[in-house]
């Protein structure tokens, strides 16, 4: 599964087609404690996160990160955008819960 | 507002931390100077301290001769050091039209107030005059007494003076730079200022690192060491410190970053050091940081962790990640 199927698969609103749109995912993370995300040592990692803000895109940055599907259907802060634009990240928002993208993502992934 | 007083005092609208995050573009389009410097003053720094107050029980008139005496547009109505509302030039006005001059301020007061607290950024007064349109905030303090007043008026004055010491500070800087720039591509030395709260941007220290690494042909591997200590650290010191510096150098095979504050200090290096501890607020919280686990993240990824402190004075932390050469680097 890539970056644009787990849009897909989320029905999420892409706001950001970043560098790695079209990577593989190996990794899920699923946190809305940037503390935590930090933790993680995977690679080419999908976010999924109900926090909407810069500081977000910057820690999917730091670590490596592929994109960040804000779930929730939280509005987005306007520099939000900006920021993904300006890291290259994957910027995607979807109504999903946080709960129910995991079990969807899983399934997509599993099959 | 927390330790609601009586039924008549004001309703204080808080600003919403995390609106200091978003800015209008009018604030993103100004130059990184500017920015700078409204967000590392607070608004402490620039509101009148000495501020006119009235009691809930002078009449409406003694509140438009102090205006017309002093030369204000508005006047907060505070009894023991809380404030229950405010009187403007327009509740004047009305009073005047109403012909109620005379009652008591605490009728007619507004009490429906927007404040500011002391120790916000000064980009947050800046985007509620932005938002509010209104031509002053009372400052409260962290036990939500007023502590003074802010208006524009107040911030202009404010930048102007700050704005003379930038430039000197930065021509200093520049020296400074250009010798920096004698270096080589194996040997670099960077100083990243980070102001206390200043969320908008924090992390770019630590992005500029992992770019720069990047562009070396850094391993990814030790790259995210590096920028994962980087980050917490410059993330601690916007969260945690009064404001500091984070460096960071190149060196012999060694990534070293130090970040220096300037305060409060660390009582217990050893509880801070623990994982899961932390001093942080709710609003840190709910930007997702400070669960505790900042310094354990930095020693997880360094080879050599270092950390000082001393209450009053401040913190300096030091991470050190063997990185060896590009070369060496791609090899492994």
């Amino acid at each position: 599964m890539n970056v644009q199927d787990a849009v897909s698969v989320l029905n999420a609103e892409l706001m950001v087609r970043g560098d790695g749109f079209l990577k593989d995912i190996k990794h899920v993370v699923a946190s809305d404690l940037m503390s935590d995300v930090l933790l993680v040592d995977e690679d080419d990692m999908l976010l999924l996160t109900s926090l909407a803000s810069d500081q977000v895109l910057r820690t999917a940055q730091i670590v490596g990160a592929v994109a960040v599907i804000v779930v929730n259907g939280k509005s987005l802060p306007s520099s939000m955008k900006q920021v993904a634009t300006d890291l290259g990240m994957t910027l995607a928002v979807s109504q999903q819960s946080k709960f129910d993208a995991c079990i969807a993502i899983h399934h997509a992934m599993s099959k | 507002m927390e330790n609601a007083a009586p039924q008549s005092t004001a309703t204080p609208i808080m600003p919403e931390k995390s609106a200091g995050k978003t800015s209008p573009a009018d604030i993103r389009h100004q130059p990184l100077v500017l920015l700078e410097l409204i967000q590392r003053l607070k608004v402490r720094d620039v509101m009148t301290r000495d501020v006119i107050c009235l009691e809930r029980c002078i009449p409406l008139w003694e509140a438009q001769r102090l205006m017309k005496e002093k030369h204000i547009s508005g006047i907060p109505v505070v009894e023991d050091g809380r404030l229950y509302g405010l009187i403007s030039t327009d509740d004047i006005i009305c009073a005047i039209e109403g012909g109620y001059i005379a009652q008591p301020c605490g009728h007619y007061m507004t009490t429906k107030l927007v404040v500011l607290e002391d120790d916000m950024p000064l980009s947050f007064a800046i985007q509620y005059f932005d938002r509010f349109h209104f031509g002053r905030f009372p400052v409260l303090n962290r036990e939500r007494a007023l502590v003074g007043i802010i208006c524009q008026r107040d911030i202009n004055r404010a930048l102007l003076d700050e704005l003379s010491e930038e430039f000197n500070r930065m021509e200093k800087s520049s020296a400074r730079s250009m010798q920096q720039e004698l270096d080589t591509s194996t040997y670099m030395l960077r100083d990243f200022p980070v102001a206390k709260y200043d969320f908008e941007n924090a992390g770019k220290a630590a992005n500029a690192i992992k770019t720069a690494m990047i562009e070396r042909k850094f391993s990814p591997k030790v790259v995210r060491r590096v920028a994962v200590a980087a980050y917490e650290l410059e993330i601690n010191l916007c969260v945690h410190s009064n404001g500091g510096i984070l460096s960071w150098q190149i060196n012999n095979g060694r990534s070293e970053i130090v970040a220096k504050d300037e305060g409060p200090g660390i009582e217990d290096i050893a509880w801070a050091c623990r994982d899961g501890t932390s001093t942080a607020n709710e609003w840190i919280r709910s930007l997702g940081f400070g669960a505790g686990l900042g310094l354990v993240n930095v020693k997880r990824v360094s080879d050599e962790f270092e950390i000082t402190s001393a209450v009053g004075v401040g913190t300096t932390v030091r991470s050190v990640v063997n990185i060896g050469t590009p070369s060496e680097n791609q090899e492994t």
